[in-house]
């Protein structure tokens, strides 16, 4: 069975900057492949690539069997794309925009446009320009899935959704992938990832740091801990802590009520206990941001040359 | 289904508001002028006047001829208020067809779907000619109606070639404005092309009316190509109009070129 994607050496400059530097993917049919890393990753301009908005330099690419150059208009219609940066204007109503799409794209199954619409809850009747953030990004979503492509290929797809929606999508994604169809998911949000996700690719810096299955990644393996407590010095929960192997970035202050944070990495359940030993008045366990996880895990190379920009 | 020229169609669809006020804008320009003809050069005055003014600025104006129908008519619409119109509607859409679609991030879009560039540039340029043949053809038709009303003596068919060679001429800015707007992928590039050939189009005409030791450098004028015979009295001025569409059919490629081989990035 020939891959939905690959790319071989893929690399794309923009005059003295390198985007992407040598890229292997390869995505098989029938999958859903993330595509995480930092803003400036190459993200986008990979997808791009895919989509023949804008040329490789060198290296070549696949998709659905064909070269995205010779493909042309008939391989796009195989495809639904949001892009990344997606900016929807006018006065044209959602309804007439879809349709002008369904046109050129085409065709779409009566009934699916106004289907996936109750779904997210857009209205369609509604100028662009009226339309909220959110609303636009929806738009977005409907005009890459109404013709049930081969492939999606979906650049920070759920940028101003709200939570709700978010969770629609990813059923939406679900589907897809029940359906035979293949997605190629870009974010910089990891749990979205990890939801939605059979493989996954890290990109930093133009290149893959990373790539696997999504559980043999470990991406959830860092938290961000924040604590407010009572009932102890300062000293003497630092000193609670210090000797726990998960922790770095650690920081105690305050006299009464003491704050802690810090980064645990692994296993939680020694801080917890630790920490359960006192009056707990807040406590957080969020996810990092997506570069530092990255680079934590697996950017040695990113690790310093972050801390030389920082210099 | 794929329907026949969805992006020319789109494109009519988004723009019939602004066709609409440019329409207006013709026809107020059109209906304001035109009845002037009969009070203004009814007792001679209005010789006089020009006999006093500079000869340069008449010469620039065209005004020799302002006491005749088509004289007038020309020194007022055609040759000035038209011109003037239809170059600044033609150059805001040539602009906005490419290097303003990209910009405002629709073109990425657009290009992902099932159209080729190829289609995307030279259907957005028969976008802009049919625009242009209805704020021309509606301008010879109101020209015509209001010819005999207001004592203008044109003969309709010269109305008409003079319409065609304000349509061509406009449509060199347009579709500079387009070619630019794809090369470059900037709006305000684009815009500054297409009124600077107007501009300089019009300057080269006006040099070369005042005197016949620099008249050939109205060679280089698209003003000059569509106007300097006069299509409202000669009628209409066939390698003028040519070279025009030649100019326009040039553009249109180079466009067309260019978008097919650059990188989108909004």
């Amino acid at each position: 069975m020939i891959a939905a994607i690959t790319t071989s050496e893929l690399h794309k400059a923009f005059g003295s900057v390198t985007a992407v530097h040598s890229l292997d993917l390869s995505i098989e049919r029938g999958t859903v492949f993330g595509l995480i890393g930092p803003n400036g990753a190459g993200k986008t301009t990979t997808l791009r690539m895919l989509l023949d908005i804008i040329h490789p330099t060198s290296g070549t690419i696949r998709v659905l069997g064909q070269d995205p150059r010779v493909g042309g208009p008939a391989l796009r219609r195989r495809i639904g794309f949001v892009p990344g940066d997606l900016r929807l204007d006018g006065r044209i109503r959602g309804r007439s925009l879809l349709q002008h799409y369904a046109d050129v794209s085409g065709p779409v199954a009566p009934g699916a446009i106004d289907a996936l619409a109750e779904r997210l809850d857009l209205d369609l009747g509604r100028p662009i320009h009226a339309l909220s953030k959110g609303n636009r990004q929806k738009v977005g979503l409907v005009q890459a899935f109404m013709h049930k492509p081969e492939l999606l290929v979906l650049d920070e797809p759920t940028s101003g959704l709200d939570p709700l929606v978010q969770r629609e999508f990813l059923l939406m994604v679900r589907e897809a992938r029940a359906n035979g169809q293949t997605v190629l998911l870009s974010s910089h949000v990891l749990s979205e990832i990890q939801q939605a996700a059979d493989y996954v690719a890290v990109l930093s810096r133009g290149r893959i740091v990373a790539q696997g299955d999504v559980a043999s990644l470990r991406l959830g393996s860092i938290r961000r801990l924040q604590v407010t407590l009572s009932g102890a010095t300062a000293e003497e929960v630092r000193a609670a802590l210090a000797s726990s192997a998960h922790l770095r970035d650690l920081e105690v202050s305050g006299d009464t009520s003491v704050r802690v944070t810090a980064t645990v990495q692994g296993d939680i359940d020694a801080v917890v206990k630790t920490i359960a030993r006192y009056h707990i008045s807040d406590l957080t366990v969020e996810e990092p941001d997506l570069e530092e996880s990255v680079l934590n895990l697996y950017g040695e190379q990113g690790r310093t040359e972050r801390s030389e920009n920082n210099g | 289904m794929v329907e026949a020229l969805p992006v020319f169609r789109r494109s009519l669809g988004d723009s019939w508001r602004s066709l609409v006020g440019w329409t207006a804008g013709v026809g107020g320009a059109i209906a304001l002028y035109l009845p002037l003809y009969s009070s203004i050069n009814g007792n001679g005055q209005m010789d006089q006047l020009i006999a006093n003014m500079p000869p340069e600025l008449v010469n620039t104006m065209g005004l020799q001829q302002i006491s005749t129908g088509p004289g007038y008519v020309q020194s007022t619409f055609f040759g000035l208020i038209g011109v003037l119109l239809l170059t600044i509607a033609g150059t805001s859409w040539g602009s906005s067809a490419i290097g303003g679609a990209e910009e405002s991030g629709r073109l990425e879009l657009d290009l992902a779907h099932g159209v080729g560039r190829v289609q995307y540039s030279l259907e957005s340029a028969l976008s802009i000619v049919v625009r242009m043949l209805w704020l021309g053809g509606f301008a010879a038709a109101l020209v015509i109606v209001l010819n005999v009303p207001s004592a203008l003596e044109l003969d309709p068919l010269n109305v008409v070639a003079a319409s065609i060679a304000l349509i061509g001429l406009a449509l060199v800015s347009a579709t500079v404005a387009l070619a630019v707007g794809a090369i470059t992928g900037r709006r305000v590039l684009a815009t500054v092309a297409g009124a600077g050939v107007a501009v300089v189009g019009y300057a080269l005409n006006a040099v070369a009316l005042q005197s016949s030791d620099v008249q050939a450098v109205s060679s280089a004028s698209p003003y000059a190509w569509a106007f300097q015979n006069d299509p409202l009295t000669g009628g209409m001025d066939g390698p003028g109009v040519a070279l025009l569409a030649g100019v326009s059919l040039v553009a249109v490629a180079v466009a067309t070129v260019a978008l097919r081989r650059r990188d989108i990035t909004g």
